[in-house]
């Protein structure tokens, strides 16, 4: 009977001590590993110290694929986090899930519940990118970055090279050089993102009909019937058999690790790759990525933001929402901003954020961070600045299929860009069944 | 015949129910799950779910590299039954002649059994990296080996990823094989045939042949399916589509392409092969089998 009582009164003190200190919990998911998932692991701690009545506790769940897959399986299981980081390929899927009541938009909930960051403040360019049709911003901007291209400036002075290249003419009139001299000219880590999606949008071509998706909905990608971009992976694959291109698979780290180690000129990776490269790698530079002269006739266009955005999702209480309302006010504020573009290199993605780091002279004193906004800012690009392409995901992996057996000799150019189209234009046709 | 007559019409109801649960949560369930995917249209979170036919049969079948991920599950499940099944039965033939420290031997050689498929492709990973990769290494210096682009390589490389761990499971099946084979029956053979090759062939592998049926199946099963671990650790179908299996082409497309329809459609395709591989099996082979 001691026991039983003894048990009894443990049992009551713990459900007080858990109540006592019970705080408004809000989840947030998200799919960022290493270093990147250290840092939002901070910025909720930041949060949570920063007050007493919420607590965001975030969740990594793996890459942005899974995390999608993890958000999504927990909806439809009626088990869904609060907050969750979905990438832009995913971006279609998750504007669409307004209507049927799955997400709820920014602007929504800045309305609702009072968020003092309003949509305005957020860069218009990125803002766009997740907006819906309306212009209504839906996710919330968060690591925003684009690609870029990193060079190794050891190797450029030895080899005699004094300027980093501007185009893919320059690059492909020193490649023999680096070759030369026994390093690899060039590498990239995502040839769907990189050489297919920000070749369109850096050389203002539009991808696919529908005006990028923005008009309706699209049907079809414009991938061999666009001159240039057969142009593009003509050369690409003549860089490959002559040695000036090296391709190391799909996977991101395969083909930078190379180039972290000092044996390749040029990589094209994410702004927000830098931060694994310093003390790692002594003399690289960040630089916009080249463009065909041919193509453009001397002009420079912006990019599509890359990364990710967070989105809120339905199905939660009031307070809850509450809470998420102040946490993303915390998330929009121009210190965080800068801590989260210093720290990772993503864009700063906030008018404040971008003001602060100019009062502060931030750009001088780590350049790395300036191409990231300077290629995003360009001006002058009559196509959207995103694209509205459901199935994504699946196009993507269509992409790399035909990629290599092209660079294998396989099969054709133009068999494999017209072979990203079918496999496109029925993955777009299923979508359009499912809206 | 005596017949057991229970008392109560309901009891065997109450004993059985436990079991029926269990197959039915997870057995039966998602099965009926996955038709109903298979046959809607739907998006990625279930809604705007309508009826549509075979519409997504018709697409897989209009998808090229559907047919590569068909072909390619059928070379990987012949060829990693044919090596794990050879090599199991060959180190189970040596180590049953082993007289000192044999269990050291058997314990060694089955413990590969136990490492998950995952983690069999991470340390394949290692094997075959470009960078501090031994085979690669070794491969690389006889024909310039490239599993980025060239599908012979990449077939190689999951190959030895897929059937390492699997010889360990053919080696203790073939192991216990060949210790319940009689003495009496070996001894018989000794006094007629001279020739230990003639005699493990003609005597020792048809006694053996129970077991290399039920190994060929359980192989040919963790080709098709438990092989998905491996596969996502090393080349994730690369080259092109031709290292995806029928399973992992499903996962790519359900999860990471988030189209349901697809995938559901695909299972049943995949129920439907297996379906026919085994009763083309029970049919065909087990009949020219003799147990005991």
């Amino acid at each position: 009977m001691k026991k039983l009582i003894s048990i009894f009164i443990l049992l009551v003190s713990f459900a007080f001590t858990s109540n006592s200190y019970s705080k408004t919990e809000i989840h947030w998911w998200y799919g960022n590993s290493g270093f990147l998932g250290d840092v939002i692991i901070e910025i909720a701690n930041r949060f949570n110290e920063s007050q007493d009545e919420y607590m965001v506790i975030p969740t990594g769940k793996g890459s942005y694929e899974d995390n999608m897959a993890a958000t999504i399986a927990a909806f439809r299981a009626g088990d869904q986090p609060h907050y969750s980081q979905v990438y832009d390929a995913g971006a279609a899927i998750m504007v669409a899930q307004v209507k049927n009541g799955v997400v709820i938009g920014f602007e929504e909930m800045a309305e609702k519940y009072g968020i003092d960051v309003d949509a305005d403040n957020y860069i218009p360019g990125i803002k766009n990118f997740y907006a819906d049709g309306d212009g209504k911003m839906i996710g919330v901007p968060f690591n925003s970055s684009t690609c870029l291209m990193y060079a190794n400036m050891d190797i450029l002075n030895e080899v005699g090279i004094e300027e980093v290249p501007k185009t893919y003419e320059e690059f492909e009139g020193m490649a023999q050089k680096i070759l030369d001299a026994g390093y690899i000219p060039l590498l990239q880590s995502h040839s769907p993102w990189i050489w297919t999606e920000n070749f369109f949008s850096r050389h203002n071509l539009l991808m696919t009909d529908g005006n990028n998706g923005y008009d309706a909905v699209p049907t079809k990608t414009l991938f061999a019937e666009t001159e240039a971009f057969v142009y593009h992976w003509t050369k690409v694959k003549e860089w490959y058999e002559k040695g000036y291109y090296g391709y190391k698979g799909r996977a991101w780290g395969d083909n930078q690790a190379p180039f972290t180690n000092g044996e390749a000129a040029f990589w094209f990776g994410s702004a927000a790759s830098f931060g694994g490269m310093k003390g790692v790698l002594p003399n690289f530079t960040t630089n916009p990525i080249p463009y065909w002269d041919s193509v453009t006739g001397g002009k420079e266009y912006p990019t599509f933001i890359g990364g990710a955005a967070n989105w809120i999702l339905n199905g939660h209480t009031e307070e809850e929402y509450k809470g998420l309302a102040k946490f993303i006010e915390f998330m929009g504020s121009p210190e965080m901003d800068l801590y989260y573009h210093n720290m990772t290199g993503y864009a700063a993605v906030t008018k404040g954020g971008i003001e602060l780091a100019e009062t502060i002279n931030f750009y001088r004193a780590s350049p790395y961070h300036k191409a990231v906004g300077d290629q995003l800012g360009l001006e002058g690009s009559t196509i959207p600045g995103g694209y509205r392409a459901g199935n994504w995901p699946q196009i993507r992996e269509v992409i790399y299929e035909n990629v290599e057996p092209m660079l294998n000799g396989d099969i054709t150019v133009e068999k494999a860009l017209s072979n990203m189209d079918k496999g496109a234009a029925k993955l777009l046709k299923q979508f359009a069944k499912t809206l | 015949m005596k017949k057991v007559q229970f008392k109560s019409n309901y009891s065997q109801y109450f004993f059985l129910a436990p079991q029926l649960l269990i197959l039915l949560i997870f057995l039966y369930w998602p099965i009926i799950q996955t038709f109903k995917d298979a046959f809607t249209m739907q998006d990625a979170f279930g809604f705007g779910s309508q009826f549509a036919g075979f519409d997504n049969f018709l697409f897989i079948f209009s998808d090229p590299s559907y047919f590569t991920a068909f072909k390619f599950t059928i070379i990987y499940s012949f060829v990693i039954t044919l090596i794990t099944g050879s090599i199991g039965l060959l180190l189970a033939v040596q180590a049953n002649k082993v007289m000192h420290g044999k269990s050291a031997y058997k314990t060694l050689l089955i413990w590969p059994y136990a490492i998950a498929p995952a983690v069999v492709g991470v340390m394949a990973n290692y094997f075959f990296s470009e960078r501090y990769g031994l085979l690669h290494h070794l491969f690389n210096n006889l024909w310039g080996f490239n599993w980025y682009e060239n599908v012979f390589d990449a077939y190689i490389y999951v190959i030895i990823a897929g059937s390492w761990k699997q010889i360990s499971a053919n080696f203790i099946f073939f192991l216990a094989g060949l210790q319940a084979i009689q003495k009496t029956v070996i001894e018989a053979s000794i006094i007629d045939c001279k020739s230990n090759i003639r005699r493990f062939w003609t005597i020792t592998f048809p006694l053996l042949m129970p077991t290399t049926f039920f190994l060929i199946i359980i192989n040919i099963t963790y080709a098709f399916f438990d092989t998905f671990g491996i596969i996502d650790t090393t080349t994730i179908g690369a080259p092109g589509s031709e290292t995806k299996t029928l399973v992992y082409k499903a996962y790519i497309d359900g999860f990471k392409g988030l189209d349901l329809g697809s995938a559901g459609a695909q299972s049943i395709m995949m129920m439907i092969i297996v379906l026919v591989i085994t009763i083309f099996q029970f049919r065909y082979i087990e009949g020219k089998i003799h147990y005991n």
